[in-house]
């Protein structure tokens, strides 16, 4: 046996920026680690997005033998883009519920690791996944339908950054959910987002909903996502005033949603719900 | 000098006592031992004392700093191991302790990882995943993590209850090691009572969420009028 290696200096100042940035690629290294050895989480990252992009692809086909104008870029184009939405809430849900399925949520809350500093981790791993899924499935759908994401021109990157944000605050309230209420909270994680899907109009105007939800529809920033994707490939221009007020909304919905965060781990401390956690 | 100070610890789970009124000092270098029946409130001490569970009363203090104000800076010197805990199974081993090593902020990640390898003999394991490991083999990767910052203060709650005689006798073998050497305090729970004789300068005991004796092993068996701890044990349990 070797001799014992002594402490000094062993680790950087705790609050030091080096420190923090240790911390949160400490996180992106683990849940990076943990993809790459389970090759049916990499199949799956890949498997559903592809699915519905074969659905309304040929669904998109059928309806042009219609001659039912602009469908096919519209369908692609919010399959796309609900994939941003739908994976940036999965994905971050999922790393924290990783954590509890293997019994390992107790030594990452005993480690100097922050909220902050362990959701920037999440968010930047989960980031990663949606690009790597987003980028396959415009190459599919490009190669299969001949649709070009770019069509959406430059509004494509502020569609995907709104949808990305509330990805984001619905995985964190799942998160929540899960503090608050325990492990059988794990379909509110998994499902949330599919609240959103009928109201956001995503794969119809929104005008075709009910006066009452189409007041809902318009505090959702996908619902402006969504429009203003039809806009542009209906030859429009960018809405950017319909973006600014998705962006204002998602800004204050995030913050909402880490307050819901930091209330949810004060309750479940305060409550011993972390020490039960995998039991 | 104490590193860790308790005092007045009370938490409640609805109409539930588990902990009331429990003050605890664990000093420099010192091996401490919380023991008690199964429900006595020890593992909601430890879990108070590393911040998993918010205490209703009392204050916690961690090398000088209220562990509610300075969390961070605190946890980054303490580090915690339990058999009831696990690592993230499809990770390989030195993928679990080099994570770790980047939480708590390690300076030189792989230097300290391939020490952490040499120091618990996981050489030949290092490339196989966790999920794939012996009881006996994760409690060493357990112990890698947990000495991987070079804790001041180590928190163990029933380290080696998985373990076979000899896979503990190899556990104990090294925690008193690095105690030694390390000059670390740890704080343990067991229901082995040999394992806390062999180990511990200073016990407290625990029963119905409080305190009802504490000091060396020695010290409670006269208390008691026992044989040893184990004797001291019963005697406690029992009221």
């Amino acid at each position: 046996m070797t001799s014992l290696p002594l402490p000094h200096d062993m680790t950087l100042a705790p609050l030091s920026f080096a420190a923090r940035r240790s911390r949160v690629l400490g996180v992106v290294r683990r849940d990076f680690a943990a993809l790459r050895r389970s090759p049916i989480r990499i199949f799956e990252i890949l498997f559903w997005p592809t699915v519905e992009l074969l659905l309304w692809g040929f669904v998109t086909l059928f309806l042009r033998t219609q001659r039912v104008p602009f469908v096919v870029a519209f369908l692609l184009g919010a399959v796309l883009l609900w994939q941003v939405l739908q994976k940036a809430s999965n994905e971050i849900s999922i790393a924290f519920l990783e954590d509890i399925w293997s019994r390992n949520l107790l030594n990452v809350q005993v480690s100097p690791l922050s909220s902050t500093e362990y959701l920037v981790g999440l968010v930047l791993f989960s980031l990663g996944k949606v690009v790597f899924a987003v980028a396959v499935m415009a190459g599919l759908a490009y190669a299969l339908y001949g649709f070009g994401v770019t069509s959406l021109g430059v509004g494509l990157v502020p569609f995907m950054g709104v949808l990305l944000l509330l990805g984001w605050s619905l995985g964190l309230v799942g998160i929540a959910a899960v503090l608050r209420f325990g492990e059988n909270a794990q379909v509110i994680a998994w499902s949330l987002v599919f609240v959103v899907q009928p109201l956001a109009g995503i794969f119809y105007p929104v005008s075709v909903l009910p006066a009452p939800l189409q007041a809902v529809s318009w505090f959702l920033p996908a619902s402006h996502v969504f429009e203003g994707m039809r806009t542009v490939m209906a030859g429009g221009a960018v809405p950017w005033d319909r973006l600014a007020w998705a962006g204002a909304l998602d800004v204050v919905y995030l913050g909402l949603t880490l307050g819901l965060y930091a209330w949810a781990l004060g309750y479940a401390r305060r409550h011993g719900k972390l020490s039960r956690f995998g039991d | 000098m104490a590193i860790l100070e308790a005092t007045r610890l009370a938490k409640r789970f609805g109409p539930v006592t588990a902990v009331h009124d429990v003050s605890i000092t664990v000093a420099e270098g010192e091996v401490a031992a919380l023991l008690g029946p199964n429900g006595a409130g020890k593992s909601t001490t430890l879990h108070m004392l590393l911040g998993l569970i918010t205490p209703d009363a009392g204050t916690i203090t961690l090398f000088g700093m209220e562990l509610a104000r300075h969390r961070v800076e605190a946890l980054s010197r303490v580090n915690f191991a339990a058999s009831y805990v696990d690592l993230p199974g499809p990770l390989l081993v030195q993928e679990v302790i080099d994570v770790f090593a980047r939480f708590y902020a390690v300076r030189r990640p792989k230097e300290r990882v391939a020490e952490m390898i040499e120091l618990l003999e996981l050489g030949p394991l290092r490339r196989r995943r966790l999920m794939d490991l012996s009881s006996g083999q994760r409690t060493r990767v357990q112990l890698a993590k947990a000495l991987v910052n070079a804790p001041r203060l180590l928190v163990l709650d029933e380290p080696t209850a998985n373990l076979d005689p000899y896979a503990g006798d190899r556990i104990r073998g090294l925690l008193s090691r690095v105690a030694r050497e390390s000059g670390a305090a740890m704080l343990i729970t067991s229901h082995n009572m040999r394992e806390v004789e062999r180990m511990c300068d200073r016990v407290h005991f625990m029963a119905e969420g409080r305190i009802v004796a504490a000091g060396s092993a020695a010290e409670l068996a006269g208390h008691y009028g026992a044989e040893d701890l184990e004797e001291v044990f019963l005697k406690v349990a029992r009221g």
